[in-house]
């Protein structure tokens, strides 16, 4: 149980499309196949050669066997013809002198058993060596008999079989026999010459031959009966079955026999003289071992090509995959809010090259994360500001004091376009919240507020506002000309002992729009105009607070390349451009394509 | 880190793979198995016989064949002392060719301590751990030998019997089948059963004692090979050949000289190289653990002048090529 929850526990874990799972398995798909495919060619070429061997090897064997037969039954042949004439050339069968050579034959041989002469009916005419017969003998009957009678003339052999004919031994032999011409009593007669082999020297032959443990050899004549068999006994009682049909098909060569559910390699070879069949029986799988520990081998190689190929894998893919996996978690840690990590990740040249990308992505993600929150801070702060001028308390109050001393001058008059010109500047200055508003606004704007400063410092200064055609419907950020006419009136014009001068001029140039607001103050030094941007503590009343923000308000809603430029010469005036890119009020675009 | 799981997992599936294989390759190594036959006797054709067939059912099933007997074919005391050396050796299969029904019971139920399995052949053995038992049916070759005779000597006729060892299994079902058949003829009598103890001379003078003493005997049956040739020669020796009608059991080349002089009629004769075989078949089945039947019988066969030399015969009353 415990074993299968740790299995359960690793497949649960198991990711197919994990790369180091994908270069595992697929390359050792391909290592098996290649390899499969390689051995198998292999297999088939070896294991055919040791076939082709195999079946060699056992032919030659059995021509081995062959040939010891072949040349031991041409000799019994040779004494078969010895006898022959020997009995063919005696005058008198019954001849003492031919009782002599044959005897002298039959000693020269020790598997020479008996030969007998027999007249056509049966009865013996003489034998060697000379043992009385036994009776019921039934040789008319044998084999050997009635082949010698059947085909006159030639030569016949028959399997090996029990002689019976003579007294005191029973033994095994192979007769040889053939009707032949004798003198008896000077009457020339047919007979039948029978000599009598022991069979076990071809028994004995037929034993020592060794195809394997389990194979054999044995022996059958012509016509199929057995001559020779290791287990004869056990055929004879219906216990083994050899199959002999498809034998008797061949008179040399070999095949393969799939009887009895075991596949066995039967050569054969056929003893010429006498017609018998020398059949050998090998295993298939003895022979055939060769194959067997072949494909044990390839196993092996295989197993071991595996496992080394995995081995590989492993680490080639750990190489590949690790860092990767490395770099997964740093980038999780970032998508979690961490922008601090950092991340090194040696390994493969692309993962490298990957994560000091990742780490340049990461820098500049970090920068810019900073600059927004700088300048969210800027625009909150700069909104404040905007806020405080569009209330502006101390413009208020200075307005309402010579609002007040007018109107104890009883200029009512004055009074009441002061008054006016407050309500529409406030009105402006509010626009519903907006910040950007037309051209035309703001220019109102910032008449409202000259004529209120007019009234104020007692027409001590003139003003201009002139706008070019068509720029009155531009759109514009609000209150960008107020800080700067008031900067114009109380560093400018203000401190000037002459009458004043504010020129406020709007114009497009090309893609944008500028403004220029021109007075005959007392201008400023240049280290003085340089100080305008750059001084951050200097807080004066009024002083280049209002500027300042005007320029950062400009360059965060248009970009860096707009805002304020100043031209300022000491004791001759100061001219502020201010650019801004050219937006059109986006109702009168849509009006302008429909006309 | 579910890579590494896998990883894990792939070397794990890798080694129980080659783990597999080996153990399959070691399995393939097949040790040779080995059977221990302990019979009665090392010599004479019968028990040759019953080598040679064992040791063609050995080679056929490569086995690793030790052949055993006492030099007494009586002497079951050495034969225990066999059965014991070969527990001691711890063979596959032990094959027994009892010399005491009784005596080698004991020796044979301690096989079962050590599992290792018996097959008796031949002879049975009293103990019931005996996978089986290969060998002649007695029972029947008495009853064949008796229809035989009864054929020969008619419906009305006197018998003697000469029997081997009483008490011997083979010889107690022998003469028992023979006798059973024997009592469906009412005219038939039993003049006399005598035991020789398998020896050929008592054979001789206790037939002739028989032949002296029954001397209108019809017919005489002779159980055993040694009974068989001491009876042939008294039959022979008193001029009863060929008036006394006889059977007799097994082979021995002389009995066979008796057939063709048609002084014996008929021989039972059983077939040992297949009892060999079989008893080496059959343990082969014990030692994979197969079932086996209770007995394997094998048949007897009887032989007379007309079939004497019949090539299936020959190869049963020779098996020795010389």
């Amino acid at each position: 149980m415990r074993f299968w929850n740790v299995i359960s526990r690793y497949l649960k874990g198991f990711h197919f499309r994990n790369i180091q799972v994908l270069i595992s398995v697929s390359s050792i798909t391909i290592t098996v196949i290649v390899v499969l495919l390689v051995s198998i060619m292999l297999f088939d070429r070896f294991s055919k050669a040791a076939e082709e061997n195999t079946f060699l090897g056992l032919g030659q064997t059995i021509e081995q066997v062959n040939a010891n037969l072949e040349l031991y039954v041409s000799g019994m042949e040779d004494v078969f013809d010895v006898v022959e004439e020997k009995i063919n050339m005696a005058s008198d069968v019954s001849n003492k002198q031919l009782g002599e050579q044959l005897d002298t034959i039959l000693n020269t041989r020790d598997d020479l058993v008996s030969m007998a002469l027999f007249t056509e009916e049966g009865d013996l005419v003489r034998n060697m060596p000379e043992i009385p017969m036994r009776q019921n003998t039934k040789l008319t009957e044998q084999l050997w008999f009635e082949k010698a009678v059947r085909k006159q003339g030639t030569l016949q052999y028959t399997p090996p079989h029990i002689q019976n004919l003579f007294k005191w031994q029973y033994r095994w032999v192979v007769s040889m026999s053939k009707t032949i011409l004798y003198q008896d009593d000077a009457r020339l007669k047919k007979g039948v010459l029978v000599i009598d082999i022991n069979f076990r020297t071809i028994d004995q032959l037929s034993q020592r031959v060794s195809l394997g443990k389990k194979g054999y050899v044995y022996i059958i004549d012509s016509i199929g009966t057995i001559v020779y068999h290791p287990q004869q006994q056990l055929i004879y009682a219906g216990l083994k079955y050899e199959n002999m049909e498809s034998v008797l098909n061949y008179t040399y060569g070999s095949y393969l026999d799939y009887a009895e559910g075991e596949q066995r390699i039967i050569t054969i070879q056929t003893v010429v003289p006498t017609g018998w069949k020398i059949v050998g029986v090998a295993y298939a799988d003895e022979f055939l071992t060769t194959t067997k520990e072949l494909s044990d081998f390839i196993i092996r190689v295989l197993m071991l090509v595996i496992v080394v190929v995995l081995i590989v894998n492993i680490y080639i893919s750990a190489k590949i995959s690790q860092p990767l996996r490395k770099l997964e978690k740093s980038v999780k840690m970032v998508e979690k809010g961490d922008f601090q990590t950092n991340v090194y990740v040696s390994g493969a040249y692309e993962v490298e090259q990957l994560s000091k990308r990742f780490n340049l992505m990461l820098r500049r993600i970090r920068e810019l994360m900073d600059q927004i929150i700088q300048e969210q801070e800027a625009k909150r702060k700069s909104d404040l500001d905007v806020l405080q001028s569009q209330i502006n308390p101390h413009f208020l109050y200075n307005t309402l004091n010579s609002v007040t001393r007018l109107a104890e001058m009883g200029k009512s008059e004055e009074v009441v376009t002061t008054i006016t010109s407050l309500s529409r500047f406030f009105r402006i200055s509010l626009s519903k919240g907006s910040h950007i508003i037309t051209v035309q606004e703001e220019l109102e704007h910032i008449r409202h507020y000259l004529i209120i400063q007019t009234i104020r410092f007692k027409n001590k200064f003139e003003y201009e506002i002139v706008s070019d055609e068509g720029v009155n419907d531009y759109l514009t950020l609000k209150l960008i000309l107020q800080p700067l006419v008031e900067n114009a009136i109380h560093h400018g014009i203000e401190n000037s002992p002459d009458k004043g001068f504010i020129g406020i001029y709007v114009k497009s140039e090309g893609d944008n729009l500028v403004f220029r607001i021109k007075d005959n103050g007392v201008g400023m030094s240049a280290e003085a105009v340089e100080k305008i941007f750059s001084n951050v503590m200097r807080n004066g009343p009024g002083s280049g607070v209002g500027v300042r923000n005007v320029q950062e308000r400009i360059s965060l809603y248009y970009g860096k390349y707009y805002g304020l430029h100043f031209e300022s010469e000491q004791e001759e005036g100061t001219t502020v451009t201010i650019t801004i890119p050219i937006v059109k009020l986006e109702k009168e675009l849509s009006e302008g394509e429909e006309s | 880190m579910f890579g590494g799981k896998g990883i894990t997992l792939i070397v794990l599936l890798t080694l129980i793979l080659s783990a597999c294989t080996t153990s399959r390759s070691t399995q393939n190594a097949d040790k040779i198995m080995v059977v221990d036959m302990i019979v009665k006797l090392d010599r004479g054709d019968y028990w040759n016989t019953i080598r040679m067939g064992a040791e063609a059912a050995a080679k056929e099933y490569n086995i690793n064949l030790n052949y055993l007997a006492p030099d007494n074919e009586n002497d079951y005391r050495e034969q225990i002392a066999l059965m014991e050396e070969s527990i001691a050796r711890r063979p596959d299969v032990i094959v027994l060719a009892a010399s005491d029904y009784e005596a080698l019971g004991q020796v044979t139920d301690q096989t079962s301590y050590y599992n290792i399995p018996v097959i008796s052949m031949d002879s049975e053995v009293a103990s019931a751990k005996v996978k089986t038992y290969v060998g002649t049916n007695n029972y029947e070759a008495g009853q064949k030998a008796a229809e035989r005779l009864v054929e020969l000597t008619g419906k009305y006729s006197q018998i003697g019997i000469v029997n081997f060892v009483q008490g011997a299994r083979n010889a107690d079902q022998r003469e028992e089948g023979f006798l059973d058949y024997v009592a469906r003829f009412p005219n038939v009598q039993v003049m006399d059963i005598q035991y020789c103890g398998s020896d050929e001379l008592l054979a001789y003078t206790l037939t002739k004692e028989m032949l002296v003493n029954y001397p209108r005997l019809d017919g005489i049956v002779s159980l055993s090979a040694e009974s068989s040739i001491g009876a042939g020669k008294a039959v022979v020796d008193m001029g009863y050949a060929g008036k006394v009608k006889m059977i007799t059991f097994d082979n021995p080349p002389e009995m066979l000289e008796l057939l063709q002089e048609e002084t014996v009629q008929a021989m039972v004769v059983q077939n040992p190289f297949n009892n060999g075989y079989m008893a080496i078949v059959a343990a082969v089945k014990a030692a994979h653990g197969e079932r086996l039947d209770g007995k394997i019988p094998t048949d007897t066969k009887l032989i007379d002048l007309d079939n004497m030399l019949w090539p299936e015969n020959q190869k049963l009353l020779f098996p020795f090529v010389k």
